[in-house]
């Protein structure tokens, strides 16, 4: 069994709003750089994966050689080699190209996990383009998986509750958060052996962008509004703070 | 003048008998040196340059706990019955030494106002003084307070104390019989009185009651180092050779030697087991902590977890670890989990239990041990300490989901940066004032003294934490890259001086970052303003106002300073003491990583908040941004007002 985990590094992704802002329409440089959220998770999964079954798991990732050093955090985690595909673009079309080459490389894939968002812009679509391209059914949401009688077994989490499916053959899953993947913190034995781990490293290739032009990236101006709620009866109270966070579309 | 074994024939074999009672004696203590020898030595031990110490012993220690039993007397009568007992059996001992020495070598002990005052009334006074103390513990062994039962009670008492008992009641029956038939002798105030009780034929049974006395003796001998009692032999060797710094005395580890980036790949795997999950991890000092633990219970009475009902009990802890060495499981990995993960991950590290131990036991090193292993070996962690280190990682503070950017805190402020061979001090923002609203006007409040005071000041321009989170959560690695960070960055800056605001951050500074290259002059922010009082750089306005100060752990019980907050708070205002105060302050439920925990059982914070509260204060004082935090938190459960102010806040607002 052979899994990998596509993983991007991100600008940090907890940024408080007041302190955020763009160069070029991106996060600003001086922001930390890590590990998307949702990508970690997809990396405990796999880890998880790969000590329940004794898969291979490799890691791939879309970027620059100073990623490497985020990077190692995945195969402190776990992994057993890391790919990278060298390139700068932000089109999701070239980015799920270059990591279809990288997987094609590899040759006997059988997952290919994704967290379900990368941070920067959380458009969350070079998964289902990668699918798309590489013609393997495509999963979103996944919370956890299962190997039985040599079929997949996956729970996608919804808001209102978890929808289980099944599958055979290969397929690309992109990976939400649930208690069950919460990123371990790697052992320290793990994060030194890591760091002399080699780095495969592929040169990217040009791709086909999509058809469409960014006019324009703008970020909202934080405001502060206070709103007290009756502290009568705790439950309501929730019940209350939970229909306004949903009524002003924060959840 | 006394004649030794009188009435006795063939005394002489007693020694004999003490001879075997010895061998017997030796072969227990061996036992014990063989199970405590299992433990390795440490990766790294702290070169501690202390007063009186001479080779690895603690003189002053030694002579203050082990001998003297200085911390028993934190409660009163069990000091005074142990003192009792102690003090008269040693005497006792003494008296028999020097009748051996009378009788090896003539020594003059029975003549004249010696044997008067000390072998007759000294001695008798020593036995009586001992049965006091032995009834004492004869009763509380029948009504015992719940620290000695929970969670179980240490059985093996009885024994001894009934050898004992019935050791000293014969030694005054044979000195009694003796007196009712050689005439009375008044200095021997208890054989005297006695003597008077006795039937006309109690000479017919002095030989049955003088060998039974020597035979009891032997006996209580050769069984010291199979009973509880070789806490005679065990504590005194421990407290000898605890260091008696405050605090649990983690040290660093140098992982240098494993991360050499030269070397070829698998070379960590040179590097020995990090932390402990079996005996065999611990050092020889941890087991001989274990083997002399008495089981009293003390440092559970004043565990803040355990008060609070959550799954740890120090107490519990040493318990599973004494049973282990005892019965020689040094190998047995399923330590951990028997101990229990969550037990592990509730100690706030306060060290009170320390605080609290007659025998120095150092139980917070015990459990960090455990944590550093589940941690950094097992990434065995709970997930809010977890997404805690993994913030440390990634953004060096463990502040995740923070509102709050790192310069957010001196908004509308003009703060000097640190200028290399500018600026005197260099002031040390830290995580919790940096990235938590509420403590961040401690930093705002800190700028205004300083400039108030012309202090030279200046913080660093990108904020960062200590390490000391991670540390105290057990991942030594993550606190040692953090400590280099800031080291390499000081070294730099030529930083030579530091003001914290933050205990945490002065404890990381002056006890582990030296370790790792980093020296400097380090005071807290308490400490500081108290100092510029006293210089009459600041002026402030007193006030009737009664204020309530709690010690951070951090501050206080680890590092002594529990006078200097108090001469700034009585500057202010007219301080009240909460019931546990100073060395027996009552931790916040912030420390050890809990900041960052799901809290089960009470809350630490509503506890000590309440007992703040209770003294009927106007304001809360603290000199910590976690306790701040804390019992800001905590305070909200009893009134809606802001009672927890930070000594810095209270100073500013009182300048003239």
């Amino acid at each position: 069994m052979h899994i990998t985990v596509l993983a991007k590094v991100v600008p940090d992704y907890e940024v408080p709003t007041a302190d955020f802002e763009l160069t070029d329409g991106r996060a600003h440089s001086r922001y930390t750089r890590m590990i998307g959220l949702y990508d970690e998770n997809a990396i405990e999964t796999g880890v998880q994966l790969k000590e329940a079954y004794g898969a291979t798991l490799t890691i791939i990732s879309y970027g620059k050689t100073q990623d490497v050093t985020v990077l190692r955090k995945a195969i402190a985690m776990g992994g057993d080699a890391l790919h990278l595909v060298l390139g700068d673009a932000d089109d999701p079309f070239v980015i799920a190209a270059n990591l279809k080459m990288a997987i094609e490389q590899l040759g006997n894939v059988d997952l290919v996990l994704a967290g379900q968002q990368s941070a920067d812009m959380d458009r969350g679509v070079v998964h289902s383009i990668l699918a798309g391209m590489l013609d393997y059914p495509f999963l979103p949401q996944i919370s956890t998986i299962k190997s039985e009688d040599g079929r997949w077994m996956v729970a996608q989490a919804h808001e209102n509750g978890i929808r289980r499916l099944e599958f055979s053959g290969k397929g690309v899953l992109s990976i939400t958060s649930s208690p069950k993947n919460v990123p371990r913190i790697p052992a320290v034995r793990s994060i030194l052996a890591a760091k002399k781990k080699p780095v495969e490293k592929i040169d990217g290739i040009p791709g086909t962008p999509m058809p469409v032009a960014e006019l324009s990236v703008e970020i909202p101006k934080m405001e502060s509004v206070c709103e007290f709620l009756p502290l009568d009866d705790m439950a309501q109270t929730c019940k209350i703070l939970l229909s306004k966070l949903r009524e002003e579309r924060y959840l | 003048m006394r004649i030794p074994y009188w009435n006795i024939s063939y005394g002489i074999l007693i020694d004999t008998v003490a001879l075997v009672a010895v061998i017997v004696f030796v072969f227990g203590l061996h036992g014990h040196w063989k199970r405590i020898r299992l433990g390795k030595v440490r990766i790294r031990s702290a070169n501690v340059d202390h007063p009186g110490k001479i080779g690895p012993v603690f003189v002053y220690s030694l002579l203050k706990n082990g001998i003297l039993g200085a911390k028993l007397y934190k409660k009163i009568f069990t000091g005074i019955a142990h003192g009792f007992l102690f003090w008269g059996m040693l005497v006792l001992a003494l008296g028999t030494s020097l009748v051996v020495l009378n009788l090896l070598f003539g020594l003059p002990v029975f003549e004249g106002i010696f044997n008067r005052w000390f072998m007759s009334f000294f001695l008798d006074l020593a036995g009586l003084l001992a049965l006091f103390g032995l009834l004492f513990f004869l009763v509380r062994r029948w009504f015992p307070p719940e620290r000695l039962i929970t969670p179980r009670e240490r059985t093996g008492f009885g024994v001894q104390i009934g050898l004992l008992a019935a050791v000293i009641v014969t030694g005054f029956l044979v000195e009694a019989i003796r007196i009712a038939s050689t005439g009375p002798d008044p200095f021997s105030f208890v054989g005297n009185f006695m003597a008077g009780w006795l039937p006309a034929d109690a000479l017919s049974v002095h030989r049955i009651f003088w060998w039974s006395h020597g035979l009891l003796c032997m006996a209580f001998i050769a069984y010291i180092p199979y009973s509880p009692m070789m806490h005679m032999v065990l504590v005194p060797t421990n407290t000898a050779l605890a260091d008696p710094r405050p605090g649990s005395k983690m040290g660093v580890i140098d992982f240098s030697s494993f991360d050499n980036d030269d070397d070829e790949e698998g070379a960590a795997e040179e590097m020995p087991t990090l932390g402990c999950s079996s005996l065999a991890d611990f050092t020889r000092k941890r087991l001989l902590d274990f083997a002399a633990c008495l089981w009293c219970g003390r440092c559970h009475e004043v565990c803040p977890a355990a008060i609070t009902k959550k799954p740890l009990s120090p107490k519990g802890v040493m318990v599973t670890l004494a049973e282990r060495l005892a019965a020689g499981e040094v190998e047995d990995a399923t330590l951990i989990d028997d101990i229990t993960e969550d037990a592990i991950f509730a100690c706030t590290t306060c060290t009170a239990c320390l605080e609290a131990c007659p025998a120095c036991i150092n139980q917070p090193k015990t459990i960090l041990k455990f944590r550093q292993n589940l941690v950094m070996e097992q990434s065995r962690i709970p997930e809010l300490m977890a997404k805690a280190i993994n913030s440390l990682e990634q953004r060096a503070h463990p502040f995740f989901g923070t509102g709050s950017g790192p310069k957010d805190w001196c908004k509308d402020l003009e703060v000097p940066l640190f200028a290399t061979g500018e600026t005197e001090y260099l002031l040390w923002i830290g995580c919790s004032v940096t990235y938590e609203e509420r403590a961040q006007k401690i930093a705002r409040a800190m700028v205004r003294i300083l400039e108030s005071a012309g202090v030279s000041y200046g913080i660093l321009e990108e904020s960062r934490c200590t390490g000391d989170p991670a540390k105290q959560m057990g991942n030594e690695f993550m606190f040692t890259e953090l400590a280099q960070t800031n080291i390499d960055e000081f070294n730099e800056l030529g930083v030579k001086k530091i003001i914290t605001l933050c205990p945490h951050c002065y404890n990381s500074f002056d006890r582990h970052y030296p370790l790792l290259g980093g020296n400097y002059e380090v005071i807290p922010h308490s400490v500081f303003i108290n100092r510029l009082i006293s210089n009459d750089k600041l002026v402030l306005k007193n006030s009737l106002e009664r204020i309530c100060y709690h010690d951070p752990c951090y501050l206080g019980r680890r590092n002594l300073f529990f006078d200097e907050p108090r001469e700034v708070i009585r500057k202010v205002g007219q301080l009240v003491e909460m019931p546990r105060s100073g060395a027996e302050s009552f931790c916040c439920g912030g420390g050890g990583g809990n900041y960052w925990a799901e809290e089960v059982g009470d809350r630490i914070n509503q506890v000590r908040s309440k007992e703040a509260l209770d003294t009927g204060a106007d304001r809360i004082a603290t000199a910590c941004p976690f306790c701040l935090l804390m019992l800001t938190d905590g305070a909200k459960k009893f009134t809606e007002e802001q009672k927890t102010f930070d000594i810095a806040e209270l100073v500013a607002e009182r300048l003239t």
